[in-house]
């Protein structure tokens, strides 16, 4: 059998970047630049913790996971933060001297007659799982009727915000 | 000239119709939607409706049919894209008098217009 | 035949476990950190099998596997991402004599991981034949189903597990393709039915793909008849994926294009998509005046916005017709952003109900001038049920209704 060991990944690189998908999150301590694309109604809720240096990206889809009989806690705003919070613990960071930044929950092409889209519910339980946490929301980019993608920089805890017809954003 | 009225609420259509057809017509309004067409209806009672099926706030065919209910006598067009059967059975039932599918040449047109208004 | 959505969603997910497998073995042997981005199980015609792939070289592996599942699997990519590959794993000078065995070594590994998920999960052993190493040009790399061409008189579709996979650093990709024996599919997904209640008859998505076929077909016309450019319908599919893969049967680059909601049997939402390049070319086709400039003004959106109307009735009308119902739908909304941001709501308002979902995807296009169509269906899959349900086979060619015989 065949056994390679891993040192040739260990090579010195430029900054990782790491994508995160749909439905995923990614936490990164040394530094990497966090990225994730297509927010329509979707929200990607960045948190960091300067003292420890460690940052983190969700990509939610979904309000609440009480809504559809999921496996995947990322996909929902209300799991997906808690998920992303004691991801980040594990790397030894503090909820405590978290910091949020949001963006994304958009209206776009949001067909529901009674005005409440998914956009908009996705902000709401996004909020209200950071306020239980006692985690504040520092910056956010959110609603509107565009999409946005997202570039979290691991060193600054910057959250750079792209959208198709906008001007970049720096949050 | 016959006196024409348009509804649909693409700009790009209107304006396709509006060429095609005021040489020999007059185009005594160009409305968006289904509660407008039939309050132009009303107002100024043309020769001949040119109705789009699907528009916002009321559909084309329920405007058709108010306009109908109100004066068997009128002249309506379904000009649409929608090339359903059971949608062409719902616009004879509210009395369209022809129906026209996009996308549509001149020819067509003339000949819709022809067969509901003879000039 | 009939198959239940549970045991669709299942087989998807080993697909896609399988998948990542294989990447992680990848990633062991060489280094390179690499995700699987999407996995979905399509029904398409033989002929259609690897239309996504370009027009590039691509090299690969392929084996037969037989067992409880039987049939032929492929692990594809394109020659740079290759070299990439067997640099990583062999660096330096040799990796060029070691391309091939490079490739093989690498694709017989990944394809073992790939394989097992299913064993496992079937509690039983696939076994495989030793791999092949492929080459060639775009879709022809993929190797022949094992299957008989419209054996049995059945139509010529097959279903096909593809994952993409997508290193982080460099922007290449590739693919793991996996084309079960019919037989052996179907009568697998049918001992693993749970239920009857949400199945669905494989026949009649077979007949609705051929519908959807001819939707592209009459939507093709009437972007022809609108604008002088002959235009060909090129592929139909349905696939079967995750919610959250929805997203990405699009490109995130900027669409401009029409989405409506449609309510009836079958209920959902549908995209008139065109890259940039496309709907300039396209909407000028359609005016009168020559435009200046390379921006897309309001006159070109305007027209943009009525051809995805033209189109989207184009393509559902069909549909109505066989059912003998009526599919109603909203007035377009115009759009232009990015790709994945476009679908993205659209997947949250279907994922509220489901955790998978039915995607239709066509494409249509011309050697003209630079034009490429996409059409996008997302139907709600209890309606979609429904419709399917109503479906009578013999109807199918149906399609056209003709207002000359309606009014009279």
């Amino acid at each position: 059998m065949k056994v390679y060991d891993g040192s040739k990944a260990a090579e010195s690189e430029p900054t990782e970047r790491i994508k995160v998908g749909i439905a995923e999150y990614d936490v990164s301590t040394n530094g990497a630049v966090l990225t994730t694309s297509g927010l329509g109604s979707c929200i990607g809720v960045a948190i960091y913790d300067r003292a420890v240096g460690a940052s983190g990206l969700v990509h939610v889809m979904l309000p609440t996971a009480e809504d559809v009989d999921g496996g995947n806690p990322a996909k929902f705003a209300d799991t997906g933060v808690e998920t992303l919070v004691s991801a980040l613990e594990d790397e030894g960071a503090d909820s405590s001297n978290m910091i949020a930044k949001i963006a994304g929950g958009s209206d776009m092409l949001d067909f529901s007659k009674n005005g409440s889209g998914i956009g908009a519910r996705n902000l709401t339980v996004v909020r209200e799982t950071l306020d239980a946490l006692d985690i504040p929301i520092v910056e956010a980019d959110v609603g509107g009727d565009h999409g946005r993608s997202l570039r979290l920089e691991g060193e600054t805890g910057d959250l750079i915000v792209k959208s198709a017809n906008r001007e970049e954003k720096r949050l | 000239m016959p006196e024409v009225l348009i509804a649909d609420d693409s700009e790009f259509m209107r304006n396709l119709l509006r060429e095609i057809l005021e040489e020999d017509h007059q185009i005594i309004g160009e409305v968006e939607n289904g509660v407008e067409a039939v309050e132009a209806y009303k107002d100024k009672e043309p020769d001949l409706v040119m109705m789009d099926i699907v528009m916002p706030i009321r559909d084309g065919i329920e405007a058709t049919d108010e306009i109908k209910s109100s004066n068997p006598e009128a002249n309506v067009i379904m000009c649409t894209s929608v090339g359903q059967e059971e949608k062409m059975k719902e616009a004879v039932k509210a009395g369209a008098d022809g129906y026209i599918t996009k996308p549509f040449q001149k020819p067509s047109v003339m000949e819709a217009i022809e067969d509901v208004v003879p000039s | 035949m009939k198959v239940d959505i549970q045991s669709l969603g299942t087989f998807n997910q080993l697909a896609h476990e399988g998948a990542q497998q294989a990447t992680a073995s990848m990633a062991q042997m060489t280094g390179i950190d690499a995700a699987v981005d999407v996995t979905k199980i399509t029904l398409v015609d033989r002929a259609d099998v690897g239309e996504e792939l370009d027009d590039g070289e691509y090299v690969g592996v392929q084996f037969d596997f037989e067992g409880e599942l039987s049939g032929r699997t492929a692990l594809v990519l394109d020659r740079p991402c290759s070299e990439t590959l067997t640099d990583a794993l062999l660096p330096g000078d040799s990796a060029a004599n070691m391309a091939q065995s490079g490739v093989k070594e690498i694709g017989n590994i990944m394809m073992s991981g790939f394989i097992d998920g299913w064993a496992d999960y079937l509690e039983t052993t696939i076994d495989h034949s030793p791999p092949t190493y492929i080459e060639g040009v775009g879709r022809d790399v993929i190797p022949a189903s094992k299957g008989e061409a419209g054996a049995d008189g059945r139509t010529d579709q097959l279903f096909v597990f593809k994952s993409q996979i997508e290193y982080i650093e460099e922007s290449v990709e590739f693919y793991i393709y996996m084309l079960p024996d019919y037989d052996s599919l179907t009568s697998l997904m049918t001992t693993h039915a749970d239920t009857e209640s949400d199945a669905i008859p494989i026949d009649k998505l077979e007949v609705f793909n051929q519908m959807t076929e001819r939707g592209t077909q009459k939507a093709a016309e009437n972007v022809s008849m609108m604008t002088g450019i002959d235009t060909e319908a090129e592929v139909s599919q349905i696939s079967f994926a995750r919610i959250e893969d929805v997203p990405k049967q699009i490109e995130n680059s900027r669409y401009v294009g029409t989405v409506v909601e449609f309510t009836g049997i079958p209920s959902g939402f549908l995209l008139v998509l065109f890259d940039e390049m496309s709907a300039k070319n396209v909407a000028e086709a359609m005016m009168p005046v020559e435009m200046d400039g390379d921006d897309l003004t309001d006159q070109h959106t305007a027209a943009i916005e009525e051809l995805g109307n033209i189109m989207t009735s184009g393509f559902v009308d069909g549909w109505a017709n066989v059912l003998r119902t009526s599919v109603d739908h909203t007035p377009p909304r115009l759009i232009h952003d990015m790709g994945q941001a476009i679908l993205d709501p659209l997947a949250a308002q279907v994922g509220r109900h489901q955790e998978h979902a039915f995607i239709v995807d066509s494409r249509m296009r011309t050697d003209d001038v630079e034009f490429e169509a996409e059409i996008h269906a997302l139907p709600n899959e209890q309606e979609l049920r429904e419709a399917l349900d109503a479906l009578m086979i013999e109807r199918a060619e149906e399609t056209d209704a003709d207002p000359d015989e309606i009014f009279q």
